[in-house]
């Protein structure tokens, strides 16, 4: 361990910071995220139909609320700065949580600790550039090729999702068996009973991610109380 | 394929380039926080180096995302919808709910309106993370701190639990999701299969390989390992589940064969 230099600031200065520059970031890019469409109509020279925007209120009122049912769980897990970028850029549960989780594993950081803060930061920050380099000089391609490019990779594209689980499940299982296993079994049976009565798309990975979380938030404060873990 | 406007790409490179300077803006940060603080600055270089090949693969199908977005909303519109927060089937589903109203209010709109609206609802029905993080996150962030410094065991418990249930969640759908489909693949939007039978084998060969690498690491002590493991596994994994697709991809053209020749037979026989 190098020496601690005692002029710095506290975990609590640094924090601050965070979130001053985090909220700069995501009001510059809540704007940029606005203009989109204004810019498109404008561009265009088309005037949007507001009596059919009138109509999608309730699928908009119901993505507003995923969206913060989102922000408020997945934040005691990705740390302060990232989830102002993860809130920026997306792909949470499928990449930059995953991406972090095998950061932290392999460092080997102690959880609510500022090591596995900054390790969590810098795994999300290059997750984050990775892929929009990654998206950004394949859109040349893609242009170019897209029928091909679509066809050749598009096959593997649904099984990327089971790819990273299998794994990473491998990696956790010891650490979180006690919190999971309820959960897990709950999961199961809904989404067995939801299949069986054809809800089955209703309760994909995205929705029991969140009843995941509500489950598992539930019967850890039980077995909390009972001083079972 | 519709056109995209000059002004659109102008945008998508400055959100990108925004994009860009916030993640290096926050790594600069992090590594100056821990030279402070006295962490050892290989660990974040290790960091850095296992995000990032990491991130390659599940970058992937985002880049598929933009193909098949492309030809309802040219080239700008789904790179930037990429780009930022929301996925392929968000998108898609966004689209077709702004195409349904529009259809039941005015019937002859023109495709410009529609890519308006559903551009319009892409970006507003995404925004409440965001917007959350702007003026409430801070707030919640220093009442969960507290409880850190208060109670780190309740902490901890709430931590484990979401993660714990993040894993329950994503596992179960898989699982039953790949159950529920074998015998009957469904498909998705841009007409490729999704093949139950594909799904379980795939999450078992990732299972079965990021065991291995953990005798490897365990047993063997091949430390070395560890940086790789779960990249070499989901590519592992990938590779497996390409090499049966055109496997189930012949079995099910078969049987609809199979099916087809046995409804038609009554009328030919």
């Amino acid at each position: 361990m190098k020496k601690v230099n005692n002029d710095v600031q506290t975990r609590e200065q640094y924090n601050l910071e965070i979130h001053r520059f985090g909220r700069l970031f995501t009001i510059i890019s809540i704007g940029l995220i606005i203009m989109v469409p204004i810019a498109y109509c404008i561009a265009a020279g088309v005037i949007p139909d507001f009596k059919a925007l009138a109509k999608c209120i309730p699928f908009v009122l119901g993505y507003f609320a995923i969206g913060l049912v989102e922000a408020i769980s997945y934040a005691p897990l990705l740390g302060t700065g990232g989830q102002y970028m993860s809130f920026i850029t997306g792909n949470i549960s499928n990449m930059k949580l995953p991406c972090s989780i095998n950061s932290q594993s392999i460092a080997k950081v102690k959880q609510g600790s500022e090591e596995q803060e900054l390790v969590s930061t810098i795994s999300i920050a290059v997750s984050t550039i990775t892929t929009t380099i990654i998206i950004a000089v394949g859109l040349i391609p893609l242009f170019i090729f897209r029928e091909q490019i679509v066809n050749v990779l598009n096959p593997i594209s649904p099984y990327v999702i089971p790819a990273i689980f299998g794994g990473l499940t491998v990696a956790l299982v010891a650490k979180y068996y006690k919190t999971a296993a309820i959960p897990f079994a709950a999961c199961i049976i809904l989404c067995v009973v939801a299949n069986l009565l054809g809800f089955g798309k209703v309760f994909d990975q995205s929705t029991m991610v969140i009843l995941g979380m509500v489950i598992s938030g539930i019967s850890t404060f039980i077995l909390y109380k009972k001083n079972r873990i | 394929m519709p056109q995209s406007y000059p002004i659109l790409y102008i945008l998508g490179a400055l959100i990108a380039l925004a994009v860009i300077v916030m993640s290096v803006f926050f790594i600069l940060k992090a590594f100056r926080r821990a030279k402070a603080i006295g962490m050892d600055t290989k660990i974040l270089k290790e960091t850095i180096k296992n995000s990032a090949i990491f991130s390659i693969v599940p970058s992937i199908p985002i880049v598929i995302g933009i193909g098949i977005m492309m030809q309802y909303l040219g080239i700008a519109i789904p790179w930037i919808r990429l780009t930022v927060i929301g996925a392929l089937q968000y998108e898609l589903l966004s689209m077709d709910t702004a195409a349904q109203a529009l259809r039941s209010i005015s019937p002859d709109y023109s495709y410009q309106v529609l890519i308006a609206n559903a551009v319009i609802v892409m970006t507003v029905s995404i925004l409440s993370g965001p917007v959350f993080n702007a003026i409430l996150y801070k707030k919640y962030q220093t009442k969960l701190a507290d409880l850190q410094k208060k109670n780190s065991r309740l902490m901890d418990a709430i931590t484990g639990a979401l993660l714990g249930g993040m894993l329950s969640g994503m596992l179960s759908a898989i699982l039953v999701g790949g159950i529920f489909t074998v015998g009957s693949p469904a498909t998705y939007t841009g007409g490729i299969n999704n093949y139950g039978e594909i799904i379980l084998i795939t999450l078992a060969a990732s299972v079965v390989i990021m065991a291995l690498f953990g005798v490897l690491l365990v047993v063997f002590k091949q430390k070395w390992v560890e940086n790789y493991a779960l990249p070499v596994t989901i590519l592992g994994a990938l590779a497996i589940a390409y090499a049966f697709v055109p496997v189930f991809e012949a079995k099910y053209a078969s049987t609809d064969i199979v099916g087809l020749i046995a409804n038609i037979a009554p009328f030919i026989g």
